[in-house]
């Protein structure tokens, strides 16, 4: 049976005023938890929308990016002295009705971390991306990019270290330094929503993705 | 009136090491790089005295331009410092994400529930 009180939820959220309050509250209504939302230096009210749904709110000083943030998240939580992090997008994409599923399969052992992958979504350019990083870092995990995951302490102890500071996704970087570390990785399919607002970061313009494809290969050629 | 290049030489490695020991005397610099500054100092002074060396080191190595092998020399000093400079800067990179973070510990905001039930925890 999970425990509650030793389960967070972390949401990495950079102007995401319309959605991130609708967010933290269906993760309220679906668990007993404390949702700690980190501000990635937004411009808008994200802060005020996050804290009044009744989220913990970490305020960055300087843009870190999503893994930044989430590495932020991790930190807290391992203070915290919660045994299990969960991570979400901002954007209302990920159902929180999914999170006792990745919880399960991290309480029960399985694995240090668990994956909520939805291999149906994304464009073809995606699944390319995804089968390139596949060949080249040799993790055979169906959805490498998903933000929906779960890690135990031993994952989330490894991912909180200086040496995943430099990471700027939370894809290829972070599989890579579990799968050096020994760590077990599972999926679990999760029907994901329609992205209520905005769009993907690394997905937005076809320089950005160059630029991450670049990173990510580099990435996955030098650690692998 | 013709300068000796010489004098000439003399008097700019005179001037590039005064102006690093300058720099190092008066703590502009940091005194890990002051070292790599304060060896290339040292490289322009003699250089600067003895041009005739230059000469002497690319003869046996069969350099036909010898004035090349500085230009080469140069070249690959500026290639490690550029590299260096990299490595220090995606170390400081580390530092101030890491801080960046602490500090957002730090600054954490409880949500609002949280703080009323600390105020009535504290009454």
């Amino acid at each position: 049976m999970e425990t509650k009180s030793s389960i967070i939820v972390i949401i990495p959220a950079k102007n995401e005023e319309s959605t991130v309050g609708d967010v933290v509250q269906k993760i309220h209504a679906e668990l007993q938890c404390e949702v700690v939302v980190i501000d990635d230096v937004s411009e808008d009210s994200t802060v005020q929308a996050a804290s009044s749904a009744g989220a913990t709110v970490l305020p960055l000083t300087v843009h870190l990016g999503a893994w930044g943030a989430i590495q932020t998240g991790l930190r807290y939580a391992l203070r915290e002295g919660y045994l299990i992090a969960v991570t979400m997008d901002a954007d209302g994409q990920h159902p929180p009705s999914a999170i006792h599923d990745l919880v399960a399969a991290v309480e029960s052992e399985q694995a240090d971390m668990a994956i909520g992958a939805c291999i149906q979504r994304g464009s073809r350019a995606r699944h390319v991306a995804w089968m390139i990083f596949r060949q080249i870092s040799g993790i055979s995990l169906e959805d490498l990019t998903s933000g929906f995951r779960a890690y135990n302490r031993t994952a989330m102890t490894l991912l909180a270290s200086r040496r995943a500071t430099l990471l700027d996704y939370q894809d290829m970087g972070v599989l890579i330094l579990l799968r050096r570390a020994g760590l077990r990785v599972v999926e679990r399919p999760v029907e994901m929503c329609q992205r209520e607002s905005g769009t993907s970061r690394i997905f937005s313009s076809w320089w950005v993705v160059f630029k991450y494809m670049l990173v990510s290969c580099i990435l996955c050629l030098a650690k692998r | 009136m013709i300068i000796s290049y010489k004098w000439l030489s003399s008097i700019l490695g005179l001037l590039i090491a005064g102006g690093i020991l300058t720099l190092v005397r008066r703590d502009y610099l940091h005194t890990r790089y002051a070292i790599w500054w304060l060896c290339i100092a040292v490289g322009v002074l003699v250089l600067g005295f003895f041009p005739g060396l230059v000469d002497m080191v690319g003869s046996p190595f069969g350099v036909h331009y010898p004035p090349i092998l500085l230009v080469i020399l140069c070249l690959g000093l500026v290639l490690i410092k550029m590299l260096t400079m990299d490595l220090e800067r995606s170390r400081h990179e580390r530092e101030l994400r890491r801080l960046a973070q602490r500090l957002a510990l730090l600054e954490s905001l409880k949500s609002i529930e949280s703080d009323e039930s600390r105020k009535n925890a504290y009454q």
